[in-house]
């Protein structure tokens, strides 16, 4: 226990960081928005598709949420190249995220399109709205409304996640952390400033999102 | 690509790699259990910390409160990066699996705490006024009253993160902890295809997790539909 810890090697190095920390958030947000819509999608079908189709969601959803993303990028990254299809890191992250996301995003969703009112539906059916009209005009606002605080909490979630793309070299906020980590060999002090940068981003995603809630749908979303 | 597979099939599926894929997954479910097991009681301990009701000391309380707050919003690989390297400094001679284990315990402690505060919280104050009037000490009220009360709102929950457990300690494959997603790697470095190694932990995985997360369902359900007996009226 003779160790001491030096923070001025790596103070230096947080501007690279917080770049980093930049594509955190990119990342995090790309895989929200597509999680998003692959939700959207699946949520629509849970509600209103055949049984087919609900059986092949269904079992998207169970199957995503069960198993680690990590697993699942690995399985992206390094499968997919066997059968031909070569991805960037960056890629196979992403879209293993958004996959992974999305299996979320319809369990959330689907409680949304559970709480619709039946009049709502049957107002849209009885002004000839097609189903695709329905859920753009009617359900989505309503989910927006209804469901943000649950939406913000994902992206999140999202946001933390997003460091497992420095296992596969993607140079996020983890994975610039590693960088740092190999020039200066400060280990402790620079993981120790990449939670407290984790920390401070998200909180002000949280900060930012709650103000957003209250200005667009007057949702009182918690703040911390 | 699958005339591959079929040829390597039988060979992956053999005695040693099947040990070595068991000793890996009993090496996930510890991890995992345990740690969240060992977390979930210091949640408790921190969610007792952080109740009025319980505690008048407010350092511990804001103590108990920052760390909830703060740990919940650092990632897990970020969390054990630190834990490595702290123990790996500190010149303690200790395990991978350890260092993989307290860091799952370290989240699972604050993620349980928000659980456990809420179930703490889901007992109304008047319960609590009309114990203390009948002369019942604090610890007993929370022995006797709140705690068998509770439960039900908290163990569900508790099943739900423990699936999120499990599937957080296959990043403990990065600092080498023998579990799922490590054995997979080192099958695959040993020339499997990695369709088969890592279809087969995602199998494994989703064998694990599944049965929890149902079990944590079908209590949520069960627990549910029992009326919760309210406070005085």
């Amino acid at each position: 226990m003779s160790y001491s810890l030096i923070y001025s090697q790596v103070t230096g190095h947080i501007p690279y960081l917080l770049a980093g920390a930049w594509l955190t958030l990119q990342l995090a947000a790309i895989s929200f928005v597509v999680g998003w819509v692959i939700g959207l999608f699946n949520a629509t079908i849970l509600s209103y598709g055949p049984r087919g189709a609900r059986w092949f969601v269904q079992g998207y959803v169970t199957f995503f949420i069960n198993t680690p993303l990590l697993v699942q990028v690995f399985f992206i990254f390094f499968v997919l190249p066997e059968a031909g299809i070569l991805l960037s890191p960056y890629a196979a992250v992403a879209i293993g995220m958004s996959l992974n996301a999305g299996a979320y995003l319809t369990e959330i969703q689907r409680a949304g399109f559970a709480s619709l009112r039946r009049a709502e539906i049957d107002a849209a059916t009885a002004m000839g709205f097609s189903l695709p009209q329905m859920v753009w005009y009617v359900i989505v606002p309503h989910i927006a409304k209804a469901l943000y605080p649950p939406l913000a909490n994902q992206f999140i979630i999202q946001v933390m996640t997003t460091s497992i793309a420095a296992i596969f070299a993607v140079e996020e906020l983890t994975g610039r952390a590693y960088n740092v980590n190999s020039l200066t060999f400060r280990s402790l002090e620079v993981f120790s400033i990449t939670a407290v940068i984790y920390i401070a981003l998200t909180l002000v995603c949280s900060l930012a999102l709650a103000l957003i809630g209250r200005w667009l749908f007057r949702v009182q979303a918690k703040v911390i | 690509m699958w005339a591959q597979i079929t040829e390597e099939a039988p060979r992956f599926f053999g005695y040693w790699n099947l040990m070595f894929l068991g000793e890996a997954l009993v090496n996930t479910l510890l991890l995992s259990w345990l740690g969240a097991t060992i977390g979930f009681a210091f949640g408790f301990l921190f969610a007792i910390c952080r109740h009025p009701r319980l505690f008048g000391v407010l350092p511990l309380r804001i103590l108990a409160t920052t760390y909830v707050e703060l740990f919940r919003r650092i990632p897990f690989l970020v969390k054990l990066m630190c834990v490595f390297f702290a123990f790996q400094l500190s010149g303690a001679q200790v395990s991978l699996f350890t260092m993989a284990l307290v860091t799952v315990v370290l989240s699972a402690a604050a993620f349980a705490a928000e659980i456990a505060r809420a179930g703490l919280e889901s007992i109304p104050a008047p319960q609590w006024d009309a114990a203390e009037a009948m002369n019942f000490g604090r610890w007993r009220v929370l022995w006797t009253i709140v705690l068998p009360q509770s439960w039900r709102v908290v163990l569900p929950p508790l099943f739900g993160y423990t699936v999120g457990f499990i599937k957080s300690t296959s990043i403990a494959s990065q600092i080498g902890v023998m579990e799922l997603t490590y054995a997979a790697k080192i099958l695959n470095t040993r020339g499997f295809s990695a369709l088969l190694c890592f279809g087969t932990i995602l199998l494994l995985y989703f064998l694990i997790c599944w049965p929890t997360k149902h079990v944590g369902e079908r209590l949520e359900r069960r627990l549910a539909t029992r009326p919760v007996r309210q406070g005085m009226p």
